[in-house]
């Protein structure tokens, strides 16, 4: 089962290189849209953490085990992302996230060839005719918005 | 008098009319009784889609479905867990289920991608070697029909050119594996648009039952409700009509039936707790489908407020479960 949220409470965590090194951190995210995803429909954009600005080009997306940068997401119609899949945003820190409280946020969207124009931006480089996303409280639906999908969640280790 | 003689006298070749035509109206009764429609009672998983994964497994989905007394469903592609290769495992605990809870596979809602990639559309191979990969599927999930969603360009789903050169090469690998494609009319779409008249000149066209519509009875929705009534539970409600052209009028769905579509989506919006939909014409709707003979599935779709809450939800689907379970009369 997965949290209610876009944002999951399970998996934020401090990454560790095989030295044992902290190089970054890592959250995990589902669309919550009813809607799986081909990962080339996908529109990564960039993580805001605690108020730092993450470049979408320096983030890995790790969905059903294979890490992907945001540009090979594009060739890949191929691998779904079904919807209560987490996809694990890896962000490289180093030195990673202390223990404690942190604001996250994540800007994405996504390509829905129906009900809908086509997507203008023909290299990607929007959020899709569907984007950005985030979470309607309450609604359990989506709406358009500015911000991504966001949340305050607890760091352990 | 004996029986021969009676025949004979004037008093007996009049009884003998009216016990003639008495069979022959009961005759005629029976024949039209069994061209009527029978409609099956089924749920679209969608209408768990906030709860699927959240707090409800596959499983409990179909025992509620068993439980409102439902005998068919829907499934999306989106519910099929490691699509679009399933594992042998997942495959056996689905028929398991289905087993279990005695329910028959209806239809399988999928997309037919035409955009995986940036740039123009993708090629007809490119576009039908994804369709047949779902051919294949729902042919082994056994779901007959599928609510094929076609690439468009507007809320109206008026479809991206190009669709009758790839659809025309997929009639007959549709044919092969059974599968009907049924392209949804879904509310703002109303069935007297052209793109609708156009998917049914292309059915005709080509003589295929394997291309048609899923009517969406959203496309029916006359009347809009606030939503923060419902979401409140209030007794009563506030209807607003909405305006005149549109939505659909309950007889455009009879020219939709040329094809015998298997599938529709019984889109609802809010039951109140005398089982009553008050934004679509649903009596009307079904005794056109049942004088038209059509014994389709009728898929509960629920698309109203409060539908991460699991008890509000079974509510709503049960509530319009007894509706059309009156309706019908089983």
């Amino acid at each position: 089962m997965v949290d209610t949220e876009n944002i999951q409470m399970r998996g934020f965590h401090n990454l560790k290189d095989k030295d044992g090194k902290v190089w970054g951190f890592q959250f995990g995210l589902r669309t919550g849209y009813y809607k799986g995803l081909w990962l080339s429909q996908f529109r990564a954009g960039d993580a805001i953490v605690d108020g730092v600005r993450y470049p979408k080009e320096t983030l890995l997306w790790n969905i059903q085990g294979i890490d992907y940068t945001r540009e090979e997401m594009f060739d890949r119609m191929d691998q779904y992302w079904q919807v209560n899949d987490a996809a694990y945003v890896k962000v490289p820190k180093p030195g990673g996230l202390t223990q404690g409280y942190h604001d996250l946020v994540i800007e994405w969207g996504y390509v829905s060839n129906y009900n809908n124009e086509l997507e203008k931006e023909y290299d990607g480089s929007g959020f899709g005719n569907a984007g950005p996303m985030m979470r309607r409280a309450g609604m359990g639906g989506q709406q358009a918005a500015p911000s991504g999908s966001k949340r305050r969640l607890l760091l352990v280790w | 008098m004996k029986r021969r003689q009676f025949l004979k006298s004037a008093a007996g070749v009049g009884a003998g009319l009216v016990a003639a035509t008495a069979v022959a109206e009961r005759t005629n009764a029976a024949a039209q009784e069994a061209k009527k429609g029978k409609p099956k009672r089924g749920v679209s998983v969608y209408s768990y889609s906030q709860v699927l994964g959240v707090c409800m497994t596959l499983e409990d989905c179909f025992a509620d479905i068993y439980d409102m007394g439902a005998t068919c469903f829907e499934m999306l592609s989106s519910h099929i867990e490691g699509y679009p290769n399933p594992t042998t495992q997942w495959i056996d605990r689905y028929f398991a289920l289905c087993t279990k809870y005695n329910l028959q596979p209806a239809e399988m809602g999928h997309w037919c991608e035409t955009h995986l990639h940036r740039g123009p559309m993708m090629t007809d191979e490119q576009i039908i070697a994804n369709m047949v990969r779902d051919f294949k599927l729902a042919n082994l999930l056994g779901f007959k029909s599928l609510r094929t969603k076609i690439t468009c360009i507007n809320q109206e789903c008026d479809p991206e050119a190009g669709w009758e050169r790839y659809m025309e090469k997929l009639l007959p690998l549709a044919e092969k594996y059974d599968v009907q494609m049924l392209s949804e009319c879904h509310r703002p779409t109303l069935l007297t648009r052209q793109h609708i008249t156009d998917y049914l000149a292309f059915a005709e066209k080509h003589k295929t039952k394997y291309f048609g519509i899923n009517v969406d009875f959203g496309t029916f929705m006359h009347s809009s409700v606030p939503r923060e009534q419902i979401a409140s539970g209030a007794a009563q409600v506030t209807l607003t009509p909405l305006p005149e052209g549109s939505y659909s009028k309950p007889e455009d769905i009879i020219r939709v039936l040329a094809v015998n579509p298997r599938t529709f989506h019984a889109k609802f919006n809010y039951m109140d707790e005398n089982y009553e939909e008050k934004t679509i014409p649903y009596k009307q709707i079904l005794q056109i489908l049942i004088d038209h003979g059509w014994s389709g599935n009728l898929v509960s779709e629920y698309e109203g407020p409060r539908r991460n809450e699991t008890g509000y939800l079974g509510d709503q689907l049960r509530r319009q479960q007894i509706m059309m379970q009156r309706m019908l009369g089983y």
